[in-house]
């Protein structure tokens, strides 16, 4: 039994990490971006707010980065 | 004639075999050397090394300057927050302390600041913690990994840091930066893996506060990112973070071992010069030292080096580039 909640949060732990960049991407590069533009006073394309400009760019990267291992 | 070349005739200069006035046999340099020499050499260098080995009660400013950093960069956190201090000021001290931050950490990876059943221990185990922490880099994992690069150093499947080999400089940076990302086996990735094939009971503690850390860490950046804080985190933990730990491996790790064919006593480092300098190279010239004597604090390996150089010379270190 014990065991077997060792495994199975090893296994959470391991895909959370695995997701991470994705994470990543979406907790911190979005509102970076989004913060970035806010300083420059930079507005979002589209009519969009910043912040959804940021999740557009920040969650696609990290999730290229999950699947391909690299950020670039 | 110095002690050194009293020792080996055939390297006394202008005596040779040619000039009648040497040994039969001459004594070559490095691995042609004689046990008697050898033996002799050894007690020499050891001597020597025991004049320049840490002393607890010396090594106080290591902890002084770590948790002074340490506390200034904690107190970035709401001055910057509060727009009391500029970002511009926060953000190259932030980078100095996450790289200058290994270098304290290393004094206790060796137990420089405090040897075990000293009081001078806890300061010791203080240090480490806390130096690494901007690095995300726990003490546990940074001490085991450290200390198996010195028993393998440069073997291409035991060295933890192998994979910073590069053949040269431009590439070496870019390797810094290549082993951080994600599915690359380099810097802390190959950590765990290397921790994982040990499998000791510190080798699985190391693994755990590496996980911890890197979990608090990335909560840290998520939360404080949405609470509007994101170039908080940027400029005084994410970017000095990468900054740090890029100028640490390629100065600590790459330049001092390069071109990593050597896994002998004498041949697993080099000695070299470099434009930056002494104090922005972190003493990495005189690394062959550090790998000699772990014991010899960062701060007096260039005076254990000029004491040493003859013996070094005389084991066929390749010394010339460093003059004095």
């Amino acid at each position: 039994m014990v065991y077997e909640k060792l495994t199975i949060m090893q296994t959470a732990l391991r895909q959370l990490f695995h997701w991470m960049p994705f994470l990543f991407g979406i907790g911190f590069i979005a509102p970076l971006i989004a913060q970035t533009m806010a300083y420059w006073d930079i507005p979002a394309p589209l009519g969009i707010s910043r912040i959804a400009f940021g999740l557009m760019i920040g969650a696609p990267w990290g999730l290229y980065a999950t699947l391909r291992g690299r950020w670039l | 004639m110095n002690e050194i070349t009293k020792l080996q005739p055939g390297l006394e200069p202008g005596v040779g075999v040619s000039s009648g006035g040497g040994p039969a046999i001459t004594l070559r340099q490095g691995d042609g050397l004689d046990a008697h020499t050898r033996r002799t050499l050894l007690q020499q260098e050891r001597a020597i090394a025991r004049k320049y080995s840490s002393n607890g009660k010396a090594m106080w400013p290591y902890t002084v300057i770590t948790l002074g950093c340490f506390a200034m960069w904690l107190a970035f956190w709401p001055l910057a927050m509060l727009d009391i201090m500029p970002l511009w000021i926060g953000f190259p001290l932030s980078c100095i302390f996450a790289a200058g931050g290994y270098i304290t950490s290393h004094e206790a990876m060796h137990s420089n600041i405090g040897r075990p059943g000293t009081p001078q221990r806890f300061w010791n185990e203080a240090v480490g913690e806390v130096a690494t922490i901007i690095l995300i880099f726990p003490f546990s994992m940074a001490r085991m990994m450290h200390l198996h690069h010195h028993y393998y150093t440069n073997d291409p499947e035991k060295d933890p840091d192998y994979t910073d080999a590069a053949p040269g400089k431009y590439s070496a940076w870019y390797k810094t930066w290549l082993n951080r990302q994600p599915g690359v086996d380099g810097s802390i990735h190959h950590y765990k893996r290397v921790l994982e094939r040990i499998g000791t009971p510190a080798a699985k503690k190391a693994l755990r506060d590496t996980m911890l850390l890197q979990l608090f860490s990335m909560a840290f950046f998520f939360a404080m990112s949405w609470a509007g804080y994101a170039m908080e985190v940027a400029l005084l933990w994410w970017l000095p973070r990468h900054i740090g730990l890029s100028y640490i491996r390629y100065w600590l790790s790459w330049a001092p071992h390069h071109p990593r064919t050597g896994t002998g006593r004498y041949d697993n480092t080099r000695v070299f010069r470099t434009w930056i300098g002494h104090w922005l190279s972190m003493g990495m010239q005189y690394h062959v030292v550090h790998h000699l004597y772990p014991e010899v604090p960062n701060h007096l390996t260039r005076s254990a080096y000029r004491e040493l150089k003859p013996i070094l010379e005389a084991r066929g270190v390749d010394c010339s580039p460093l003059k004095d």
